[in-house]
């Protein structure tokens, strides 16, 4: 390691530097070493290594946590390089519907309590090793087991339907009758009630069970495999060979991948800062950029003129809401954490219907799209992301930018300004003003605040912008709303869960993470019926009944929707066969090419 | 000498003990603990969070978590990370370590390197265009934030000429030997240079300045009037008088460079100490914030006592005993 020896050099000189002459002279003197070698470095641009001629190099603005292991991982961006490597049972299309991957077909009973499915025969792990319907097993016991969370884990929600989990996971039974290997080639998921999200349950990616059966769960995650290149080990067309943490990230094909071995040799994932992004893309040092972080809106323009470029333009699944504090929780109930409505405390400022669509009237989303995203992403109205099958824009009330119609909304509803100062009082003549809070972090957010102030007090509603806290304390904020919380609008974003539109955890009256605390037994009852077999197992009437939900929450409007982020990608055009999907730039990429 | 030096390394013991305390008491009262954060993903439930939390102590009284922090430290572990499931303190701090240890010596070396010929020359000929050029250049080295300075010379040495890099620790890890020890270090200067603007100006004032004054002094014009060269003069009577200041800052320099070249990491994407330093804050991981705070403070307090140890090298009539 000569890389460590310089250094140490240069400390004994440092140390002595300046008490006798030929020392200080010594330091001059290999200074200008330095330079000099500092200039011949620079004309000898090491960049780019020959070690592998197909080589394609990615980026991301956020490093990922460094836990690679798909049922254990925390991020997005450890779940983006997690495509590369490993594999699930069924994968999503254009349209978001599953399709076949790992297994090659499946069979629903009739009750729709269980899934058959019949697997690729002749895939291989890293390894070399035979991927088997015992490694499906594997991967769902561990996910069940009661060490599973007290190591991390965090996805119970697709092992807390299958048959008899909470004995298995009470540690009442051994025995898992979960998901159950006929043979080597055919396996069987089994579920405690009729599924209507069968496949969504077998999406899980799989882990080997033959690297990680010695392991006790609660290790998992901390093991070499979970985190060590060479260690990591899965199914997919690509193969860890390095990482330094945080910076840099490569993989080299799997030549054994059952799909066929990819044309490109080694793939480089680096994180770069995301103002230099762009400029790495023009000089052609990185070639794609892709899910999650993309570019960013302010940069498509500069982009798109290039030719060696192919930019992607799509939604991304996450929105900005404008939440309003309906209700708030008695003392009692938050400082048990309990969520229950029939205990809530209205919000009067903000109870009326009318006030809530003045308020929306009133604030010119387009304007905000153009401006903020320029023109990218979108004004949407229905909480289910457009992409999905259960969008139902349609249906919704539409909210244009309509400041008039919002004053008239206000007065009807008898907020009016009585003593002239220009903002409204409440329909009892007291003042009227409406405390608006927000997380710092994301700027788009922070640039979206002051406007809708502005663009409130034109119609005369008085916002009280507080101060952005960080992330972590806005959200302690939000979850401790008894009665001296004085919230009454705030700001958040939510990503939306590429797989299933249910929109159960965000916007049913017991979830936590309504904010709004919005109670409108309609709507639970409307999510609840989609979510219900046997007549929920028909999609269409799934989506029928989205679409009657969506149109309610656009009428009761517990949040205004401002506006959907797009999702902004792009790569060099020297690779080719590239395939975008709505929720990944990686699909078949063992059929990318590069000349 | 060797009493002293004991003395003042016992003495360190309780200040780094009190350390410890008020960094876990100022990290504690922060609103929010490490899962926090993570909670915003709406597919996983609450009691998730909750069994999890337990599992790390956060439930515990702060007395006993701190115990807990510390009889692990005093046996040698640092613990895991609370934010990044499974992954230990000390693989997250040791992998980044090392970066900026390089980074900060390269960035020294600039510092004295450039400061100290040319606040000599400017305390020689004050006034003159050089000294001026270089006053000028001090005080907008001074002035510039050190992001922005980075992003210029992105902007012009590495997109614009292409002559370094201007991202990252290194363009391959695969490579090995000379080629990898080259790689590395061109992808280290331009976040040197960077990382030396600021230090560079103040130690150039200082340098100038105490030299100005000793060479008015008396016995400098003695020493002229004996007849001895210039150069002797220069080297052997001022420079090492005016080194005192240097020696000074460069006790704090040490904490300085390994903790305060966050800014620095992040617009070169450098993966060291400082962007773990941020984050860890940000994502309230107790341990890491902790494990870095102890470094930096050993590392300060160590300084200082190199510092005033050197000043008796440097000027013989202090003494220690």
């Amino acid at each position: 390691m000569t890389i460590n020896k310089l250094p140490v050099i240069c400390m004994k000189m440092n140390n002595m530097g300046g008490i006798q002459l030929n020392t200080v002279r010594k330091c001059k003197w290999l200074s200008l070493l330095v330079v000099t070698s500092l200039l011949i470095l620079s004309a000898c641009n090491t960049g780019k290594s020959e070690l592998y001629e197909k080589t394609i190099t990615g980026a991301t603005d956020t490093a990922p946590g460094g836990l690679f292991n798909p049922i254990f991982y925390v991020d997005m961006y450890e779940e983006t390089i997690l495509e590369l490597t490993h594999e699930r049972l069924v994968k999503q299309n254009e349209k978001l519907e599953f399709e076949p991957n790992l297994a090659k077909s499946w069979t629903i009973n009739e009750d729709h309590t269980a899934v058959t499915f019949e697997l690729e025969e002749g895939v291989k792990w890293h390894d070399g090793e035979p991927f088997t319907a015992d490694d499906v097993v594997f991967t769902y016991e561990t996910m069940s087991d009661p060490d599973y969370v007290a190591a991390g884990g965090l996805r119970t929600l697709f092992v807390e339907p299958l048959l008899d989990y909470e004995e298995y996971n009470a540690g009442e039974t051994t025995d898992f009758k979960g998901v159950v290997a006929e043979d080597d080639y055919t396996v069987t998921f089994h579920f405690n009630e009729p599924s209507i999200t069968p496949l969504y349950m077998a999406s899980v990616p799989i882990i080997p069970k033959h690297v990680f059966e010695e392991i006790p769960i609660k290790d998992m995650p901390g093991a070499p495999a979970s985190q060590e290149a060479e260690s990591i080990i899965g199914t997919g067309p690509f193969k860890f060979v390095h990482i330094t943490d945080r910076e840099r990230y490569i993989f080299l094909r799997h030549e054994d991948y059952w799909q066929g071995t990819p044309d490109i040799e080694r793939i480089n994932y680096r994180v770069v800062e995301s103002s230099v992004m762009i400029g790495l893309i023009e000089k052609g040092e990185i070639d794609f950029v892709g899910r999650p972080s993309g570019i960013q809106a302010a940069d498509y323009s500069t982009l798109e003129p290039n030719e060696n470029l192919q930019m992607i333009e799509q939604l991304d699944f996450s929105y900005q809401v404008l939440g309003f504090k309906l209700n708030h929780r008695t003392d009692e109930d938050v400082k048990n954490s309990a969520i229950q409505p029939n205990n809530w405390v209205e919000n009067k400022k903000l109870a009326d219907p009318k006030v809530r669509q003045a308020i929306t009237y009133a604030l010119d989303r387009e304007g905000m799209v153009n401006g903020l995203l320029y023109g990218k992403g979108d004004v949407i109205n229905s909480p289910i992301a457009p992409q999905h099958w259960a969008s139902s824009e349609e249906r919704t009330n539409k909210y244009p930018f309509d400041p008039e119609k919002a004053k008239k909304l206000l007065d009807e509803a008898g907020f009016k300004d009585v003593d002239g100062d220009g903002f409204r009082e409440d329909p009892e003549g007291e003042p009227w003003v409406l405390n608006m809070k927000y997380p710092a972090g994301n700027q788009l957010r922070e640039r979206t605040a002051p406007l809708i102030k502005q663009q409130l007090e034109e119609v005369g509603v008085r916002i009280n912008l507080k101060q952005p806290k960080e992330m972590s304390a806005f959200l302690i904020d939000m979850e401790n709303d008894d009665k001296e919380d004085d919230t009454d609008l705030y700001l958040i974003g939510w990503g939306l869960e590429t797989a299933d539109p249910d929109p159960t955890e965000l916007w049913s009256s017991r979830t936590p993470w309504n904010y709004s605390r919005w109670n409108n037994a309609k709507s639970d009852e409307l999510i609840k019926q989609a979510l219900t077999a046997p007549k929920a197992l028909e999609q269409e009437y799934r989506a029928e009944t989205y679409a009657e939900w969506q149109q309610l929450y656009s009428e009761d409007l517990p949040a205004v929707l401002l506006y959907i982020e797009p999702a902004l990608w792009v790569y060099n055009k020297r690779i080719g066969g590239v395939h975008a999907l709505p929720h990944t730039l990686f699909d078949d990429i063992h059929k990318w090419t590069v000349d | 000498m060797a009493r002293y030096i004991i003395r003042r390394l016992l003495v360190f013991i309780p200040m780094l003990f009190l350390l410890t305390l008020i960094i876990f008491s100022l990290a504690k009262a922060a609103p929010g603990d490490p899962l926090t954060g993570k909670q915003l993903d709406p597919t996983v439930s609450k009691e998730v969070y909750e069994i999890q939390r337990e599992e790390l102590g956060l439930n515990d009284p702060l007395p006993t978590q701190y115990w807990n922090w510390l009889s692990s430290f005093t046996s040698g572990d640092f613990g895991q990370s609370m934010y990044y499931n499974g992954r230990s303190v000390e693989s997250l701090i040791s992998s980044r370590l090392l970066n900026t240890v390089y980074l900060g010596i390269l960035a020294y070396l600039i510092t004295l390197a450039v400061s100290i010929p040319l606040g000599i020359y400017s305390a020689r000929r004050p006034y003159s265009l050089l000294d001026n050029t270089a006053t000028t250049f001090g005080f907008v080295g001074l002035a510039i934030p050190n992001f922005f300075f980075g992003l210029i010379g992105i902007y012009i040495f590495s997109i614009h000429l292409g002559w370094f890099p201007s991202q990252s620790t290194m363009s391959d890890p695969l490579l090995t030997g000379i080629p990898a020890f080259m790689d590395r270090l061109h992808h280290m200067i331009l976040p040197a240079i960077t990382l030396a603007m600021a230090g560079t100006a103040t130690y150039m004032r200082y340098v100038r300045s105490e030299a100005l004054d000793i060479l008015g002094s008396e016995y400098i014009r003695m020493a002229k009037a004996k007849g001895m060269k210039e150069r002797t003069v220069l080297y052997k009577h001022t420079l090492r008088n005016a080194l005192i200041p240097i020696i000074t800052l460069s006790g704090y320099e040490f904490g300085i460079l390994l903790g305060g070249a966050v800014i620095t990491e992040q617009v070169f994407n450098y993966s060291g100490l400082g962007m773990l330093f941020i984050e860890s804050i940000v994502n309230r991981d107790y341990p890491v914030i902790m494990a870095i705070n102890l470094l930096l403070g050993a590392t300060i307090l160590l300084g200082n006592l190199l510092s005033d140890i050197l000043y008796s090298v440097a000027d013989p009539r202090i003494r220690y005993d």
